[in-house]
């Protein structure tokens, strides 16, 4: 939770104990992630959101939505490679139903584009629900500050710059530099330009953009993992079925928890832990509410 | 006299018309849809090819084989046989660009038609002699001037590339002025297009194609009246046909405008000197006729005189000529040893073999869907010229498609499911260590790696040491190449960040489809692929 994010609710809540002082007595207070587990990719991406409070909470009526999947490579769901395109199609769903007037899916892969979008079943499941699912855009490419400590600019498309709100919705995967590709890696998929030198201060770069783009919720496909040849796998074997999603405000607390899965110690991510000295998430899984459930 | 120009040939003109037009839609609309379909398999997008005898009747001597796709061959040559050159009039592709520029070159006052009388028509039978004895030697040179090859090869490799351009110009135009609402549904269309943009070959290809279309300024329908080889092909078919010009002499005011306006120098008059080899059925001559003279009754039975003025001295010179150029084709060191960069897409026939069969049409180099495709200049000596091969650099074998082996119309990549490409190996990977990021400077980098789409990874990462050019010992982890597992796709090519001349690269090297262009002795006998 971002300090101003912070201090907002300190002040909201004061006032609705203020208001009414019976609140406290229920309660419910929302959890910082919520780790859903269960059959259907769909109910429990419901479920998980339905735990942090709804949709609503972090879109409002009117919203232009961009929901970002890793739809990186020419890859089949059950490979694992790209994220699950029923969590998508849930997500978006979820966005119009909070009133959401336009919401887009996009990724910039690395693979072509039109056949990442197809074969991973994410453009066909998110046109179902209602999305468009533009194809990267090269005339859509600016060169923005991205005020990183590191990384100082780069191109990145429009429609990241110029919606509403971002909701990130990574798959769990193997990755054999920054050893797991989550959340905050997902962003080398908002850019253009030369991506690959950035692999040089790999560490670095992934946290500088995780602090650029500001998604309201980040969101972890852990419903089927990668663990190991990743970041597109290929084998069946290199999948494992953990039928998990994890929910959250904080983005560097549900990649923490993507670590967790992976039986990784925040100390093993070094993005991570540069995150948490930067104060850009919390870490440390004993300071978070966790509210698990399973259906 | 009465003069009056005939209302039934000028309906029949407006019905050739909209015929050309139905086929040069489907000719184009068939290429269009070459392209990644949203599944893995495609279908009969070449099927345009297998309609054409003289890439039937070439391939099939070249590679002494037969091939059932070509049935439909076998229709073309007896509707010639019953009709005559219609296919030249009435359906090829080709001849109505060529008869459009015609049209717009006279319009212009570009072209003035005139009465010529030369022997110029003649020279497309030489050419087809020169095809057809080559391909006796398994020299299959038909891609090079098929009609059909040169307009797909034309426009996948030349003439859409430069539409694309063009139009991603406008769009970016669009995107400056800020028309998102107009610009991003345009956008997305042009991307579904597929075009693939880039070609090694486009200016030369592009230009070839421009000279030939610039031709009908001087003559009308130049290319289809001097050099065509498949209408010479079928003009060698027509002389039985029923469809016979004949001029009501009558009628006749011997105005010459028809012989003036024919499009191919078919000369309708006088009449006992119209060729049916040469005539394309356009009727032209019948609208045209001030007094309604001409007309095409039913008539079968071979014409009067033999029309087709080859003499027989030349005819054997050029088969000599042939039979002694042949071998030229194959002096090139390429026949005897593999090229370095000549890795072919997956499902090439041996190399032999896949010359033999290979028409240069370009049907792969557009389904492509990563653009690697690029046609071959001299790689693969002359006769491999504009045949396919891929350039790393440009694009790489995308792991889980097979659709060039789908579209290729004489099965010179042969047909491969996806599973079955998978296992295919086109090359090599080799790491150039005084070029990549980890081997010279010891900085992090895996992008190779990252990519490779095998699984397990035919790139490894080791811990190494290197030392930096500051002396400072560095430990990361730095790409190597399990050769046994490479495909030799290219992607690590394709993705290395050391731009201008990647740190990892393809060689033709361990491809499956050669015996001899082999890395490692093979102790376990007959693992050499799936050939």
């Amino acid at each position: 939770m971002k300090r101003r994010d912070f201090i907002k609710n300190m002040a909201a809540g004061s006032i609705l104990l203020n208001l009414n002082p019976g609140l406290f007595a229920q309660e419910k207070t929302i959890p910082d992630l919520a780790v859903v587990q269960g059959e259907s990719p769909s109910q429990i991406t419901r479920e998980a959101i339905s735990a942090l409070g709804g949709m609503s909470r972090f879109i409002s009526k009117g919203d232009e939505v961009l929901v970002k999947p890793n739809i990186g490579w020419d890859r089949t769901p059950e490979q694992a490679a790209c994220t699950n395109p029923e969590i998508i199609k849930t997500l978006v769903e979820l966005c119009f139903e909070a009133g959401a007037k336009k919401v887009k899916v996009m990724d910039h892969p690395c693979n072509p584009a039109q056949r990442t979008y197809v074969r991973s079943g994410i453009a066909e499941a998110a046109k179902n629900a209602g999305a468009d699912v533009p194809f990267p855009n090269e005339h859509k490419l600016k060169k923005v500050p991205l005020h990183g400590q590191h990384l100082k600019e780069w191109e990145v498309y429009r429609d990241f710059l110029e919606t509403d709100k971002i909701i990130n919705v990574p798959i769990t995967k193997h990755h054999s530099l920054s050893r797991l590709t989550l959340g905050m890696k997902n962003w080398l998929g908002a850019l253009g330009g030369n991506r690959n030198q950035l692999h040089q201060s790999l560490d670095y770069a992934i946290v500088d953009l995780a602090a650029f783009f500001k998604p309201v919720l980040s969101f972890l496909d852990a419903y089927r993992i990668l663990y190991r040849n990743g970041p597109q796998g290929g084998r069946l074997s290199d999948v494992r079925l953990h039928k998990t999603v994890v929910a959250g405000v904080d983005y560097v607390a549900v990649d923490r928890m993507g670590a967790q899965f992976m039986d990784m110690s925040q100390e093993e991510l070094i993005y991570l832990k540069i995150a948490n000295e930067r104060g850009l998430g919390e870490v440390d899984l004993e300071k978070l509410k966790i509210e698990k459930r399973k259906i | 006299m009465k003069k009056e120009r005939s209302k039934k040939y000028r309906v029949i003109q407006i019905l050739r018309i909209i015929s050309q037009s139905l086929f040069f839609i489907l000719f184009f609309y068939l290429m269009l849809q070459t392209h990644f379909p949203g599944k893995d398999y495609i279908r009969n997008v070449e099927i345009f090819f297998h309609f054409d005898p003289l890439i039937a009747l070439t391939t099939i001597i070249a590679a002494r084989a037969v091939f059932a796709s070509f049935v439909f061959a076998a229709f073309t040559v007896i509707l010639t046989f019953v009709f005559g050159r219609f296919a030249c009039g009435w359906v090829c592709p080709l001849g109505s660009i060529h008869q459009f520029f015609s049209f717009i070159f006279k319009k212009s006052k570009l072209l003035k038609p005139k009465k010529i009388k030369n022997k110029l028509p003649t020279l497309k039978y030489y050419i087809l002699i020169l095809i057809l004895v080559g391909a006796v030697f398994s020299l299959n040179l038909v891609g090079i001037m098929d009609p059909f090859s040169l307009l797909y090869r034309s426009f996948a490799v030349a003439v859409f590339p430069a539409l694309n351009h063009a139009f991603s110009n406008i769009i970016g135009l669009m995107y400056q002025a800020e028309f998102y609402s107009v610009a991003d549904p345009i956008a997305q269309f042009s991307t579904t297009l597929n075009i693939n943009p880039v070609f090694a070959q486009a200016f030369f290809i592009g230009s070839l194609f421009l000279a030939v279309v610039l031709l009908n300024a001087y003559r009308e329908r130049f290319w289809c009246r001097y050099l065509c080889p498949l209408g010479a092909l079928l003009g060698l078919f027509s002389r039985w046909n029923i469809l016979k010009l004949t001029i009501d002499p009558k009628k006749c005011i011997e105005c010459n405008l028809c012989t003036i306006h024919c499009e191919t120098q078919a000369n309708p008059f006088p009449n006992d000197e119209w060729k049916s080899s040469e005539c394309i059925y356009c009727f032209t001559c019948s609208a045209i006729c001030p007094t309604n003279a001409i007309q095409f009754p039913l008539r079968p039975g071979p014409e009067k005189i033999e029309k087709i003025d080859l003499s027989r001295r030349k005819l054997i010179l050029t088969s000599l000529v042939s039979v002694v150029a042949a071998p030229f084709f194959r002096l090139s060191p390429k026949s005897a040893r593999a090229s370095e960069k000549l890795i072919r897409p997956p499902g090439a026939l041996p190399e032999k073999q896949f010359l033999e069969k290979c028409v240069k049409c370009g049907e792969c180099m557009k389904v492509c869907p990563t653009n690697a495709i690029q046609p071959v200049l001299t790689e693969a000596g002359p006769e491999g010229l504009w045949t396919p091969m891929l350039v790393p650099e440009i694009g790489y074998c995308e792991y889980y498609c097979s659709l060039c082996t789908q579209v290729c119309p004489t099965g010179a990549l042969k047909e491969l499911t996806v599973p079955e490409k998978t296992q295919v190996k086109i090359g090599t990977s080799w790491i150039n260590k005084n070029r990549c990021i980890p081997w010279k400077f010891g900085d992090p980098c895996i992008v190779c790696e990252e990519h490779c789409p095998v699984s397990p990874k035919a790139i490894k990462l080791i811990k190494t040491e290197v030392k930096t050019p500051e002396g400072e010992i560095k430990t990361p982890l730095a790409p190597v190449i399990d050769t046994e597992l490479c495909i030799g796709c290219g992607i690590c090519e394709n993705k290395c960040p050391v731009v201008d001349k990647p740190a990892i690269y393809v060689t033709s090297v361990g491809e499956s489809r050669s015996d001899k262009n082999q890395l490692k002795l093979d102790l376990i006998s007959g693992s050499g692929g799936i050939y």
